[in-house]
């Protein structure tokens, strides 16, 4: 049977006479008749004219008709009748005809409020949707049963615009390839349905009428006016907010909180959780609930108000510690007197330990919470109780806790879903799906500090900053991730970024020469990082590099830094012969306020770097096996248990280990693929390295020592260097092929790689050119050449 | 076409949409009122205002002077309800015979041109 549009049909009448009458001209038009014709009437009643009774009369059905345009007109309700026209949206029964077609529908879609929503949300742009035309059914009948389907699917009141929208996509012949190509999938744009339908269903029961109580409803209440001074009050804070909850578990703790207060015995909830993890909005929420007179709670704790004290206020108020214990003890009886008061300390720590902004005054909390004559919910951090716990055990034992768990993927959407609006309504701009999706999956990645959902609501909150024409999408979310935390999150998208990572290994060796090898391994690790393929959940490469000194090990790290990592400074340098008893662990770890140098400040300040552990074999096994959880997950703990992240970096330990050996077999010919297996075999059987902490890198480097080949390469990149330097004052250095020669031969020492060479050049060519340009025969603009006379000479 | 269906439904679900938003009404004028706290707390002493009880081991006259202090707290209580109870109580009869009326008359309410119409034929004047 076809489904077809039925313009007969009685919805569609109604539909039409909504759309002429209810509106504000029709409706106003009918308050001036009314009122034209009852003022006439009683100035005809002035005059004694019996024509009064005729205006007077009439004056009804202007009335009548204002009634019955907002009662009968104000909806056209949906028909659960299965068929299709009874099943439509109000804006779709105006817009669709009988004779419409999959192009028409095009056209229609973006012009109602849910396919604006859902094309807004999803990025997909009208001339997208006329592309995908020519792959659409002839005829609307497939969509039109899809949609039936999707409104079902959905559990969607009306089939909607955005209904339609998906209904469309679903079906084109291959609409999973295209939803690939835009980074979605069928559930995402479902997902769009049911936020469209969530905020429709908002707005439509915010018109409901609420109860608060009324006028007299405090009158058995007592007054707290010192409460009120230092105190915020969150009932009539939130009240008429309208907040909702998206876990299913924060309901559970709502009831369990409803719970203990309703009942005997301790009255007081400890709401345990993470910063960030909800536990404010469930305050919030139960404020609200409580003040509303239709809420199902029982009646002993209907109208009773959340207060949250204000320990700044109380601080900056008291001159003293008496006067504080005085403050205090006023507010708690006069929230003991009144009856209706829940009091709230938020992050309660802050009144159980001395610091800047809070204050001990457990040994006057304390017996309050242990006597349970007054209603009090305290949140805190899981760290922040174990501590009061150890400190106070007494009052720990005394609290009912309740632990709240960060939200899901899931309900985390949903949240932000919730939020959005107000985001939007604040800030003026529009938030895709996808900037919701990315703002959870990289606050998961990147922000350690807060917990789910509040990580991912901080981060679109401040993406909103870069939203492009007033639109945030996933690119505005990493773009804040990238501003915010140092790092590179967006896949390599620019001709610019493509041409450099491609071209890696070339870049890098403008810097240094030789160990193919080495640079074409961190080179692979850039390139996967880049590309977006590499394992979320481990630093970008870890790379151990053996071989002798002066090889490049430590400039093909720099060299990468500068290359790729936006320049030398953005390398963090541990010279682990600095760490070589247990006791350096800490130093690892320390706090950034008490050591800015430690490991984990400086990666938490710069997370997106090369991170260079020179001279590993020097460290302590200790030290050694702390790092092991850096080189396998990319993360480290510091002193305050904070998480830091390594992943957005590339971790380069070297070593002379084995350097000798490597010399000697390189000497002898063979290739070091050859004897890279047997070396690692030795280093483990000679305790020089553990097996477990070789395992943990990605891949182990051999250096080769430098031939005099090599060293002329060397040469000419130091030379470069020192013209590099005098650029300043016109001046450049040009050695001859002759004088190259003899340096190399001064400066070649296989055991000591290219440093010599570098003390050679500062011996030779920079003394002669400090003396000509000290003696006034180096002029700026002119080019001094060194010859081999030159270098004897001096 | 509009005006017959707007007589249709007014004698039909019109009707009940009208009694609906009367209900409302009255719902919201008993919650203005806080009618069920008033009748809850008849007695209870005004604002929680010396509303506490002497302690065990207080003297005779602590304990008298207590209670006859709760007592002032609680007539005061009782009248000031009392008033606003009776206030709620007259505007919700006042509120209810008007919707009553209202609804009774609903019928006749299309057909006042009629009235109206009756009345100036018959030249009737105030």
């Amino acid at each position: 049977m076809s489904i077809t549009f039925n313009l007969k049909n009685p919805r569609v009448h109604q539909a039409k006479q909504k759309r002429a009458f209810h509106n504000a001209a029709v409706i106003g038009l009918c308050y001036m008749f009314f009122f034209a014709l009852l003022l006439g009437g009683i100035a005809l009643i002035l005059i004694h004219n019996s024509l009064a009774w005729l205006f007077i009369g009439f004056s009804v059905w202007p009335l009548m008709l204002i009634f019955w345009i907002k009662n009968a007109l104000k909806d056209v309700p949906v028909k659960n009748t299965g068929d299709f026209t009874d099943l439509l949206s109000e804006d779709l029964l105006l817009k669709l005809k009988a004779d419409t077609t999959p192009g028409n529908l095009i056209k229609i879609l973006p012009t109602t409020s849910s396919g604006a929503f859902l094309m807004a949300r999803f990025e997909l742009s009208i001339p997208l949707l006329e592309q995908l035309l020519q792959y659409l059914p002839q005829a609307t009948d497939p969509i039109y049963d899809s949609a039936i389907k999707i409104r079902e699917k959905t559990n969607s009141e009306a089939i909607t615009g955005a209904v339609l929208v998906v209904s469309l996509i679903e079906n084109l012949p291959n609409y999973e390839y295209l939803l690939n190509q835009l980074k979605l999938s069928i559930n995402d744009l479902y997902q769009g349905i049911t936020w469209f339908n969530y905020l429709h269903g908002i707005v439509k029961d915010s018109k409901k009428p609420v109860h608060s109580g009324g006028i007299a409803r405090d009158l058995s209440f007592g007054f707290t006016p010192t409460l009120q001074h230092f105190a915020i009050n969150l009932s009539s804070r939130y009240y008429g907010d309208n907040l909702h909850i998206q876990q299913a578990e924060n309901y559970e703790i709502i009831d369990q909180i409803i719970q203990t207060f309703s009942r005997g015995g301790r009255q007081n909830v400890a709401l345990i959780g993470s910063y960030g993890s909800g536990r404010s909005t469930i305050v919030n929420y139960l404020a609200q609930t409580l003040l509303n007179a239709d809420a199902k709670i029982p009646s002993n704790l209907k109208f009773r108000q959340i207060y949250s004290l204000d320990v700044s206020s109380l601080i900056s108020t008291a001159r003293d510690r008496g006067e504080l214990e005085y403050l205090l003890n006023k507010i708690f009886n006069e929230i003991y007197s009144a009856k209706n008061i829940i009091l709230c300390l938020k992050n309660a720590h802050l009144f159980f330990e001395e610091g800047p902004g809070s204050i001990d005054i457990s040994n006057t909390l304390t017996p309050v919470i242990q006597s349970g004559s007054i209603r009090m919910i305290l949140t805190m951090d899981d760290q922040k109780f174990l501590e009061i716990s150890a400190r106070n055990p007494a009052l720990a034992s005394s609290l009912n806790k309740i632990i709240v768990h960060p939200s899901n993927r899931e309900e985390t959407i949903k949240i932000l879903m919730d939020q959005v609006p107000y985001f939007e309504h604040a800030k003026g701009v529009i938030y895709t799906y996808k900037s919701l999706t990315a703002a959870y999956r990289l606050s998961e990645q990147y922000i350690h500090d807060v917990e789910m959902p509040g990580k991912a609501k901080l981060l679109l909150e401040s993406a909103a900053s870069f939203a492009e024409n007033s639109v945030v999408t996933e690119k505005s979310v990493e773009t804040a991730v990238e501003n915010s935390y140092g790092v590179k999150v967006k896949v390599a998208d620019t001709t610019e970024d493509r041409d450099k990572l491609l071209n890696l290994e070339q870049l890098i060796h403008e810097r240094m020469i030789d160990q193919e090898e080495a640079v074409s391994a961190v080179s692979n690790a850039l390139r996967r990082a880049g590309a977006g393929v590499k394992n979320q959940g481990r630093p970008i490469g870890t790379f151990l590099f053996l071989g002798p000194t002066g090889v490049g090990k430590t400039e093909l790290a720099k060299s990468l830094s500068h290359v790729y990592f936006n320049g030398e400074d953005n390398i963090i340098r541990l010279d682990m012969n600095e760490f070589v008893s247990a006791d350096d662990v800490s130093r690892l770890i320390k706090d950034g306020a008490s050591d800015s140098l430690s490991l984990t400040a400086q990666v938490m300040k710069q997370p997106f770097s090369v991170i260079l552990l020179d001279e590993i074999e020097k460290a302590h096994p200790s030290v050694l096996t702390t790092l092991l959880q850096v080189l396998d997950e990319g993360i480290l703990r510091d002193e305050k248990n904070r998480e830091v992240s390594f992943r957005d970096s590339i971790i380069i330990a070297t070593s002379n280990a084995g350097a000798n050996t490597i010399r000697e077999k390189i000497e002898a010919g063979q290739n070091v693929n050859d004897f890279k297996e047997e070396l690692i075999e030795n280093l483990i059987s000679s305790n020089e390295f553990k097996p477990e902490f070789l395992n943990r890198f990605d891949e182990i480097c051999l250096f080769k020592p430098l031939s005099k080949e090599d060293l002329v390469q060397v040469l000419d990149l130091i030379i470069a260097s020192t013209n590099k330097t005098l650029a300043n004052q016109k001046i450049s250095v040009n050695v001859t092929p002759e004088a190259k020669q003899i340096l190399i031969d001064q400066g070649y020492d296989p055991k000591m790689g290219a440093r010599p060479m570098r003390r050679i050049v500062q011996k030779t060519v920079e003394n002669i050119v400090a003396a000509a340009i000290l003696s006034g025969a180096a002029q700026p603009g002119s080019t001094l050449t060194i010859t081999p006379n030159e270098i004897n000479i001096n | 076409m509009a005006i017959t269906e707007m007589f249709l439904w007014w004698y039909s679900s019109g009707w009940k949409v009208f009694v609906g938003k009367l209900k409302t009404a009255l719902s919201s004028i008993t919650d203005f009122f806080s009618m069920g706290s008033l009748v809850r707390t008849l007695f209870k002493p005004y604002r929680q205002i010396s509303a506490e009880t002497a302690r065990d081991g207080a003297s005779l006259d602590i304990k008298f002077h207590m209670f006859l202090d709760r007592l002032i707290s609680r007539i005061v209580g009782f009248f000031s309800r009392l008033t606003l109870l009776l206030v709620g109580i007259i505007i919700i009869i006042f509120g209810g015979i008007i919707s009553f009326i209202l609804v009774i008359l609903w019928p006749i309410i299309p057909l006042l041109p009629i009235v109206g119409i009756v009345l100036t034929a018959m030249g009737v004047v105030l």
